[in-house]
């Protein structure tokens, strides 16, 4: 029987625009699993067999798509849906060996049939490829444009083409050699294009990659005179055969005499230099690895004996201002190394058009060789005044020709003052308050998410994207009309219109509360706001009613700053908000609020005197962390116990204990769980179950205890927010944070059941502060909420950060597989690993770690000690007293966002309470994604695994299910484990008696007993060290664990296991998941299930 | 259109003393570089040579055109006849070109430069093969050579697409002097030829008489005279003229180099009636120094 014709190659194939812009959810709305399985060979089909790039890269996209969010979701429902995932395949995928994991999976999925694990692992090889595909085509096309291309054929010190200029090498009478200075404007991105200059884009799409882009200088208001080219930097030529360079702001100097450490990026800070002196063509690329000298290459290059030293400053301007400093820095040292390598025509002054392109087309080349990457526009600063910046399709002749359909390069045509009147000019500078709001986020994932979404055509971003064209259109008439508030609306509708519609997370709470009271304090001279870059919360932009400029005093009214008073009342907005917020979002600074002017000649360069010595600029001496509390002193107060701490210190460094040792040991016969070890209740539980559960909860039987007290280091990357208050997408038109779903199910669940649902919230010493802070400030004067009787467990023990062994470092990056990353990615991650081995050797291994804030020094030792705390404070024995018929706790994870009191599973647990059963814990069907262990059966028993306890790797893909960590707990089976009873945890919280003092240090006795008989994980974990102008390193430091799901391994302790939908069991643990998250359906039930009110 | 003339200028002060010097050539007769070149002229057909020189030079250029014995003698051709017109101040090449303006008049010339030699592949010299080509092509034509880009910033480069059905035969519609391999990749296109390869002067062109308005152009727009060059006026052509680039199977030395005329006699010796003996030679003095070595 024939097979009917794809839907989907048909779209990928055509010329018809509406068939092809055509969404693929609107293309697979309808099919069963049969239909799309021969969609996916079809497109399978199609992509190996396309000339065409971009089809090849719609379809792979199409194909994981369907993976991830069709196929998967109906295969929740099949027989098969456990599957597993196939570990050849996987490590094929870690090793970027797309192709050969796709075709591993898809035998595995022929043979075993589809499962939700397959569908999983087939999205990810399917997305990797599709990335891959696009990074190698941008790797071609900025190798192949010309005027980069010579400078990978360049393999000897004799192929060296390019001369210093003779003027350089002319000295003073004073015997210096001259200084040439090179000083260049930022970029404002006037329209914000909606991402549309990120190269795949424009390559695919160029009539719809447009971009309005004005050169700043700029001055920080309050603490510069003027503004001024914010980037700086300076060569002269020195009597040393070697490189010195210099970043001014990142206080590092660096004298390269070997070839090697050219190529070593992440080395120093000085990896952006490095990568400017190779686009540049002074150490041509291809140079690298060829076993010739860095002398050798200089004698040609500067002459014998001679070398360069080159200087780089960004004048104050923190990071993630969004007004792409660090692609200017590198434009601007590019620069500087062409004129001065006679790649320029003039040595001084400006640039001519075309060399300015190759400028551009070197910092596309410089970042990739640095393993970063932003957009086209962003060399903008090299251009004057305002331009317009547009794709451009091929044509024949062109490098891309016949691969994509644009060029690499747009098209810059600058805006004169026939279209944009020196009085817009004007107006815009005395209605425009650029700030930058603290926030410094990594904006890498959102260009990832879309590319996504773009070849997708999904309808709605879609349509968000037309829109922007529309807009940029209007900004160019309120730029050629002056007309402030129409551009000012035109920024504003942009921004909560197809900019949040495109990417959600552009937005966020911090902005929008930002922009609440500046509506709120300017009224109707507030015109609106302006997202500058990747995302907001950053540099941003604030357009106010321009004030005039009368007759009678032209001049005191242009040199006076109009905005002055506006600006100082905006910083105040800025900084409050901030302080608000700065337990919840990652700051890296305070607030700032600029100066600006349009430069109208773009990159200049020009003679300077000679310089003795550099100074730093005043802006960028190190934070100090001022308003912390100093080590020593918070550890006394957190009772850390310096005794156990020697004693691990003692055990790690004599290799005791260690990444290597969590392990279990090697002869343990680990299995995965057998048919009947788990209750499958994905599609729902009985109505017995449910109307036991029901019953239990109107009873009010049931409480609710959620664990906040880490600081979700995966989610913030390491920085010192509580996760629990990150608000991290928005329900019911606010931004809400995790513990606000939390407690919005809860209330839901208490309505429903007509009883308040007493919710514990586990905090730490890191995390309680913050918490109550902020729960005191939702409810503000009201009464103490009726539905949801929220209780703060506070737990006080910590540990302190050690330096890491280098041993376990290597263990870490060596010894456990990884995804490897792209070429050049990857060669810059693994110099930072020896970087920061060379660090951990440096500091001292097993030294404690006390080089940050002092927060940033201390861990919580692990949510084994949650329960117990609640046991310890005498917050449980408190419910106990009120509630004598609490007989059940529902513990889960801050971010397992689908846990809440479901009736039936409630019910279920009850049942194997009565069947002997203490703790029920939640597993889903695993996915490629969850990684961390598992249900297994460990030498015949039953029990979960963590992942860093697994004798080898590979064992983890064969454990169908994956742990949630969300437990049912019987109390009482839970007491008498611990060998105590409900009359002395009760005993325990009575006022001031001795009887009380037994009960608690008997508590604290039976917590210790357990806690000896658990494993103490060693882990690492990144910290984020602050300092300088919002400059952030990330260390890997060593802590120590007692983990909840250990429980499981004890004897006397029944536990039981039930399967739960994956919507109820998945954790949120990074941002990345955060898109699809949203986009699976996951967000939208969990909603359903939330009260807000 | 026939090529009747040719100049060759060496009146460079760095380079006054290089036609002089003394070769042996491939028949292994003793010859000054000079006559090497006007060898070269006199086999391409050229009947009338104009040699550009210092105002000092006259006499030891005309001692030089001569054989040992006295008497000018050409190898191939007739001789042809010498003109020898002084620079009078030192004002760079452009200007030193300039000075043939009279001795040309309208028609086109053979022009090489003073400080190369030339010695061709096969049997067909390259100013003869060169000649002939702007005679069947009634077009000006560089001769040029593929040259690795290291090398671009010692030379005037030349980019266009090939002539249809004419073997290594180039439309020129660019020229560069001593571009940066940069400049080079985005503006001298030249298909099928080598990556990272450019078509370099040679130091050998047929050009026609209207080069001299280009050249007195260029030298009254020039901040510094001394500093244009050939290609600076040749830049003019593109457009208003047929210019063609031949690459000749021939290769260039140039004495002024470094080593040049050691090179330069090596390959003479190497290609000629002597070259066992040279061969044999070199070897010997390879040998010798791998014994010293080996004692040491």
């Amino acid at each position: 029987m024939s097979r009917p014709l794809s839907r989907l190659v048909a779209i990928l194939e055509t010329a018809d625009d509406a068939l092809r812009h055509r969404s693929l959810e609107a293309a697979v709305a309808g099919l069963d699993v049969e239909a799309l399985l021969h969609e996916c060979r079809a497109l399978d089909a199609f992509r190996a067999r396309t000339d065409n790039l971009y089809q090849r890269v719609r379809a792979l996209f199409f194909l994981q798509a369907i993976h991830r969010y069709h196929l998967a979701a109906r295969a929740q429902r099949l027989p098969a849906a456990g599957g597993r995932i196939p570990y050849d395949g996987q490590q094929l995928l870690l090793d970027r060996r797309f192709e050969e994991a796709i075709a591993c999976f898809r035998r595995t999925l022929d043979d075993a049939g589809v499962s939700e694990a397959l569908c999983s692992a087939l999205a990810a090889a399917y997305r990797g490829l599709a990335f891959q595909t696009l990074a190698d085509q941008v790797r071609r096309s900025v190798r192949s444009v010309r005027g980069n291309q010579w400078m990978f054929r360049c393999g000897h010190p004799l192929d060296q083409p390019l001369r210093l200029r003779p003027e350089l090498l002319e000295r003073d009478v004073a015997g210096h050699y001259p200084l040439l200075v090179e000083r260049t404007p930022v970029r404002m991105d006037l329209t914000h294009c909606g991402w549309s200059d990120i190269f795949f884009l424009g390559m695919d799409h160029p009539e719809g990659a447009r971009v309005l882009n004005v050169s700043i200088d700029l001055g920080v208001h309050g603490r510069d005179a003027a503004p001024a080219p914010p980037v700086e930097c300076s060569l002269r030529v020195i009597d040393e055969p070697l490189l010195r360079l210099t970043s001014v702001d990142l206080g590092a100097t660096a004298d390269v005499a070997e070839l090697p450490l050219l190529f070593d990026f992440a080395r120093d800070y000085l990896g952006l230099l490095k990568a400017a002196l190779l686009a540049a063509g002074l150490v041509p690329p291809g140079i690298e690895g060829s076993g010739t000298t860095l002398q050798q290459l200089l004698a040609q290059l500067v002459g014998e004996g001679r070398g360069l030293e080159i200087v780089a400053h960004v004048r104050g301007i923190p990071k993630g201002s969004r007004l792409a400093v660090s692609t200017t820095l590198l434009g601007s040292l590019i620069a500087l190394c062409m004129r001065a390598t006679g790649q320029t025509r003039a040595l001084t002054g400006t640039l001519e058009e075309a060399e300015r392109r190759t400028c551009a087309a070197r910092a596309i080349l410089g970042e990739w060789l640095g393993g970063s990457g932003g957009g086209w526009q962003d060399s903008g600063g090299l251009w004057p005044g305002i331009k317009l910046i547009e794709g451009v399709a091929t044509a024949a002749g062109d490098p891309e020709h016949g691969t994509s359909r644009g060029r690499l390069l747009p098209r810059h045509t600058l805006l004169g003052r026939e279209r944009v009147p020196d009085s817009t000019r004007a107006q815009l500078t005395r209605s425009l308050v650029l700030v930058h709001g603290g926030m410094a986020q990594n904006v890498g994932p959102i260009l990832e998410m879309v590319t996504e979404k773009y070849l997708l055509r999904s309808d709605l971003e879609w349509r968000a994207r037309q829109e922007t064209g529309a807009i940029l259109e209007q900004l160019l008439v309120a730029l050629a009309h002056g007309d402030m508030k129409s551009l000012a609306e035109a920024t504003t509708r942009n921004f909560f219109g197809p900019l949040t519609t495109i990417i959600p997370q552009a937005t966020n709470a911090f902005t929008e509360s930002v922009i609440e009271r500046v509506k709120q304090r300017f009224g109707a001279r507030f015109l609106g706001f302006w997202m500058l870059g990747g995302m907001s919360g950053g540099g941003m932009g604030f357009l106010f009613e321009p004030e005039p400029i009368t007759d009678a005093a032209p001049d005191a009214a242009r040199t006076a700053d109009p905005l002055a008073a506006t600006k100082r009342e905006l910083q105040q907005i800025l900084s409050s908000a901030k302080r608000e917020l700065q337990d919840a979002l990652p700051f890296a600074m305070e607030p700032v609020v600029y100066d600006f002017a349009i430069n109208d000649h773009g990159t200049r360069a020009q003679w300077s005197a000679p310089r003795v010595a550099v100074a730093p600029h005043p802006a960028n001496a190190t934070t100090a962390a001022a308003s912390d509390a100093p080590l020593p002193e918070l550890l006394a107060r957190l009772g850390f116990d310096r005794v156990e701490h020697e004693q691990i210190r003692v055990d790690l460094r004599a290799g005791r204990i260690g990444l290597a040792q969590n392990r279990l040991p090697a002869h343990s016969v680990l299995r995965d769980a057998e048919p009947g070890d788990v209750a499958d209740l994905r599609a729902g539980a009985g109505a017995e179950e449910v109307a036991r559960g029901t019953a239990a909860l109107q009873r009010g039987e049931v409480a609710v205890l959620t664990l906040a007290a880490g600081a979700g280091s995966r989610w913030s990357g390491g920085a010192n927010v509580v996760k629990a208050l990150f608000p991290f997408a928005k329900f019911d038109g606010r931004f809400r944070s995790f513990l606000d779903v939390h407690l919005a199910k809860s209330r839901r669940v208490a309505r429903a059941a007509g009883v308040p649902l007493p919710h514990f919230v586990a905090t730490s010493s890191f995390t309680h502060e913050a918490i109550a802070r902020q729960l005191a400030l939702r409810t503000g004067s009201e009464p103490r909420e009726r539905d949801v009787e929220v209780e703060l467990s506070p737990g006080r023990a910590v540990g302190l950060r050690l330096i890491p062994m280098e041993r376990d470092l290597r263990f870490a990056w060596e010894e456990t597989r990884h995804q490897r990353l792209d070429v050049q990615a990857q060669k810059v991650r693994e110099s930072l690993h020896a970087a920061l081995i060379g660090w951990a050797r440096g500091a001292g291994e097993g030294d404690d770690y006390t080089d940050n804030l002092a927060v940033q020094c201390l861990h919580p030792v692990g949510h084994f000690y949650e329960l117990p705390n609640l046991l310890k404070n005498g917050r449980l024995a408190r419910l106990l007293r009120e509630r004598p018929q609490l007989s059940t706790l529902l513990l889960h994870n801050i971010d397992t966002l689908g846990a809440d009191v479901d009736a039936g599973l409630l019910g279920h647990h009850l049942r194997q309470v009565e069947d002997g059963g203490a703790l029920t814990f939640e597993v889903i069907g695993r996915q490629l994604e969850d990684r961390g262990g598992g249900l297994a059966r460990v030498d015949g028993r039953l029990r979960l695994v963590e992942g860093l306890a697994l004798p080898r790797e590979e064992q983890e893909l064969e454990l169908r299910w994956y742990n949630t960590m969300t437990t049912w707990i019987d109390i009482d089976s839970l007491l008498a484990r611990f060998g105590l009873t409900r009359e002395l945890l009760l005993r325990s919280a009575e006022p001031d008696t001795a009887s009380a003092e037994a009960a608690a240090a008997a508590i604290a006795t039976a917590v210790r007993r357990v806690a000896a008989e658990l494993p103490t994980y060693v882990t690492l974990k990144d910290v984020k060290k602050r300092w300088g102008q919002a400059q952030e390193d990330v260390f890997p430091v060593t802590q120590f664990e007692k983990l909840w799901s250990d429980l499981t391994a004890l004897p006397q302790l029944d536990c039981r296991y039930v399967a739960v939908p994956r919507v109820r069991g998945q954790q949120l643990k990074e941002p990345a998941q955060l898109d699809p998250w949203l986009r699976d359906g996951s967000a939208a039930a969990i909603a359903a299930r939330c009260d807000f009110h | 259109m026939k090529i009747r003339k040719a100049v060759i200028t060496a009146a460079g002060p760095d380079q006054r003393e290089l036609p002089l010097q003394r070769l042996v050539d491939r028949d292994g007769s003793a010859k000054s570089a000079l006559r090497l070149l006007l060898d070269e002229a006199a086999a391409a057909g050229i009947g009338e040579v104009a040699i550009i020189v210092h105002p000092d030079d006259g006499e030891r250029y005309a001692a030089a055109t001569g054989a040992p014995g006295g008497a000018p003698r050409v190898a191939d051709g007739v001789e042809p006849k010498l003109h020898f017109v002084p620079q009078a101040a030192a004002r760079g090449y452009a200007d030193a070109l300039l000075q043939a303006r009279d001795f040309v008049g309208d028609e086109p010339f053979l022009h090489l430069v003073g400080d190369h030699l030339f010695l061709p592949r096969g049997e067909l010299r390259p100013a003869a093969e060169l000649v002939a080509v702007a005679q069947r092509e009634g077009a000006a034509v560089s001769a040029v050579q593929s040259t690795r880009e290291s090398h671009l910033r010692e030379y005037g480069v030349v980019g266009g697409p090939r002539v249809a059905g004419r073997e290594r035969l180039f439309a020129i519609d660019a020229v560069l002097e001593k571009p940066t391999p940069t400049e080079a990749e985005q503006t001298l296109f030249v298909p099928g030829l080598r990556a990272g390869h450019y078509l370099c002067f040679f130091g050998m062109h047929v050009l026609p008489a209207a080069i001299f308005d280009a050249l007195a152009q260029a030298l009254r727009d020039a901040a510094e005279p001394r500093r244009v060059s050939l290609t600076h006026a040749l830049a003019t052509l593109p457009g208003r003229a047929r210019w063609l680039a031949l690459e000749v199977a021939a290769t260039r030395f140039n004495l002024g180099e470094k080593y040049g005329l050691l090179i330069a006699q090596l390959a003479l010796g190497l290609s000629g009636r002597d070259r066992d003996d040279v061969l044999a030679q070199v070897t010997e003095l390879l040998l010798a120094r791998e014994k010293g070595r080996a004692q040491k």
